[in-house]
């Protein structure tokens, strides 16, 4: 008997129809006498259809659960990427925002844009050389009119010293004059008043160049202490000051460079959170996909439920016909098959329960170790409980 | 500072070289003088063995530049390199004086 089962599996494995086709009429096994039919074959039969019924509740309720996870997955999907779309956006207005600023420094609260902060900043710097550059001039044209002025002091100096002179000389003649005159007498009486009023304005005189002299010393110390004044400030140089622009130039390039670097990159990445945004808002409309995948599971499912009432009628139907010693085997082969294929331990528990729901012993299996799940009464034979 | 003149038909060709500073500026007076008095119009200063210039050194080049141009003599600055030509640039005096490469 385990040849003819297995044989007729394999027929009914080769071609998946032939279950389902079986279309067994009322009325035939009252035309066949029953002692010379073998309803072995239809026993074996109302075991299997039982044994696929089950199993296609088992499979309905596995694609409807399947159905579920995929939608609570989906919707959780679509929501979380819609809240990474919002980010996307925010961080493109961030970014935005960012790039707005970054061409601008504030001063004073005005918007200044930095290049032209930077052109101001090196007009006044370039100002500040013209300024220097003229104030070396003015200084040097300076140093050369005091170096004058020296030159003329000095030679008024050496003109006094020759008012020094001839007044020695006149006031020697004076007093000759005056000497002449005394010997003269009477006679020399004139003009020795005439020599003593000579002698008076040779002493004026040298008293007027003495006051000059004070004064022209008084000139000369002071266009002195000038002339090294000035020497000092002409010879402070101030080329380090000048060329200092040129680091400033320099450094006032790079950082409009780095800050239009900067403006570039951050454009770039607004652009990506915008490439972003849009990436997403796709994936979720690529989400709708679940739908039809629900519907078309639905009508799996529904198929499945048709075909499930018609075997439980079919069975309902066969067994109403055949005499009641028939023997109706345990489709065990089948099952450990079946149980073979399922990989997933959930998976495999929940169909083993639903067999144990139906009172078939499957223990024998070791797949299930719940204390509460319904007892196995009897086993293989009992038509009802399988 | 030193300097050379070699007048020629056209030009007055002035080399100068080591360091122009404040301590020169009685020999570069005595410079303007020969080349206020020399006969050529063209006055041209060469610069490529200067090494180095202070900002007294500009004002002084500034003082040969006007006191020429009174006398309506050229003034042209020639061959300045280094430091010489950073400061001259810096101080844009391409502005107010004829400056040669």
């Amino acid at each position: 008997m385990v040849f003819a089962w297995s044989r007729k599996k394999a027929e009914a494995v080769g071609q998946g129809s032939v279950v389902t086709s079986v279309r067994l009429e009322p009325e035939a096994p009252s035309a066949v006498d029953p002692s010379d039919f073998d309803y072995t074959l239809l026993g074996q039969w109302i075991g299997f259809a039982d044994l696929q019924r089950h199993t296609m509740e088992v499979l309905r309720g596995e694609i409807e659960r399947t159905s579920e996870l995929v939608e609570d997955s989906t919707l959780d999907l679509s929501r979380r990427f819609r809240e990474l779309a919002e980010t996307a956006r925010e961080q493109t207005h961030r970014v935005d925002e960012i790039v707005a600023m970054a061409r601008f420094v504030e001063i004073d609260g005005a918007k200044v844009p930095l290049d032209e902060l930077v052109t101001n900043m090196q007009e006044i710097i370039g100002e500040m050389i013209a300024n220097i550059v003229n104030l070396s001039m003015k200084a040097m044209s300076m140093v050369y009119l005091l170096d004058d002025v020296q030159k003329d002091v000095t030679e008024l100096e050496k003109s006094i010293s020759d008012i020094d002179g001839i007044n020695r000389q006149t006031n020697f003649l004076a007093l000759n004059a005056t000497i002449e005159a005394s010997r003269a007498g009477e006679a020399g009486r004139t003009f020795a008043v005439v020599a003593n009023e000579v002698r008076n304005l040779s002493k004026t005189t040298s008293a007027l160049a003495q006051r000059m002299r004070d004064k022209i010393t008084a000139v000369v110390n002071g266009v002195r202490q000038g002339h090294d004044i000035l020497r000092t400030i002409a010879n402070t140089d101030m080329s380090p000051q000048m060329l200092a622009k040129e680091r400033v130039d320099k450094t006032m390039d790079s950082l409009v460079d780095q800050t239009n670097h900067f403006k570039d990159v951050l454009e770039g990445t607004a652009a990506s959170s915008g490439e972003l945004s849009t990436v997403i808002g796709r994936m979720v409309t690529g989400m709708q996909f679940q739908d039809l995948t629900k519907q078309r599971l639905e009508h799996v499912a529904d198929s499945m439920t048709v075909m499930s009432g018609g075997l439980e009628d079919l069975v309902s139907r066969t067994r109403a016909v055949i005499p009641a010693h028939v023997e109706i085997p345990f489709p065990q082969e089948w099952i450990d098959q079946l149980l073979g294929r399922y990989t997933l331990t959930e998976m495999r528990q929940r169909f083993v329960r639903r067999l144990l729901l139906e009172g078939t012993a499957l223990d024998e299996h070791g797949i299930l170790d719940l204390s509460n799940e319904p007892t196995q009464s009897s086993s293989g034979g009992d038509v009802e409980l399988f | 500072m030193d300097y050379a003149i070699d007048i020629k038909e056209q030009e007055a060709l002035v080399r100068m070289s080591g360091r122009l500073t404040f301590n020169d500026h009685a020999k570069l007076r005595a410079l303007i003088k020969e080349m206020s008095q020399n006969a050529v119009k063209r006055q041209i200063l060469d610069l490529a063995s200067l090494e180095f210039v202070d900002s007294a050194g500009i004002g002084m080049l500034l003082i040969a530049r006007e006191e020429l141009s009174n006398l309506d003599k050229q003034f042209i600055l020639r061959k300045a390199g280094g430091q010489v030509k950073r400061v001259l640039t810096v101080a844009q005096l391409g502005k107010l004086i004829t400056i040669e490469e």
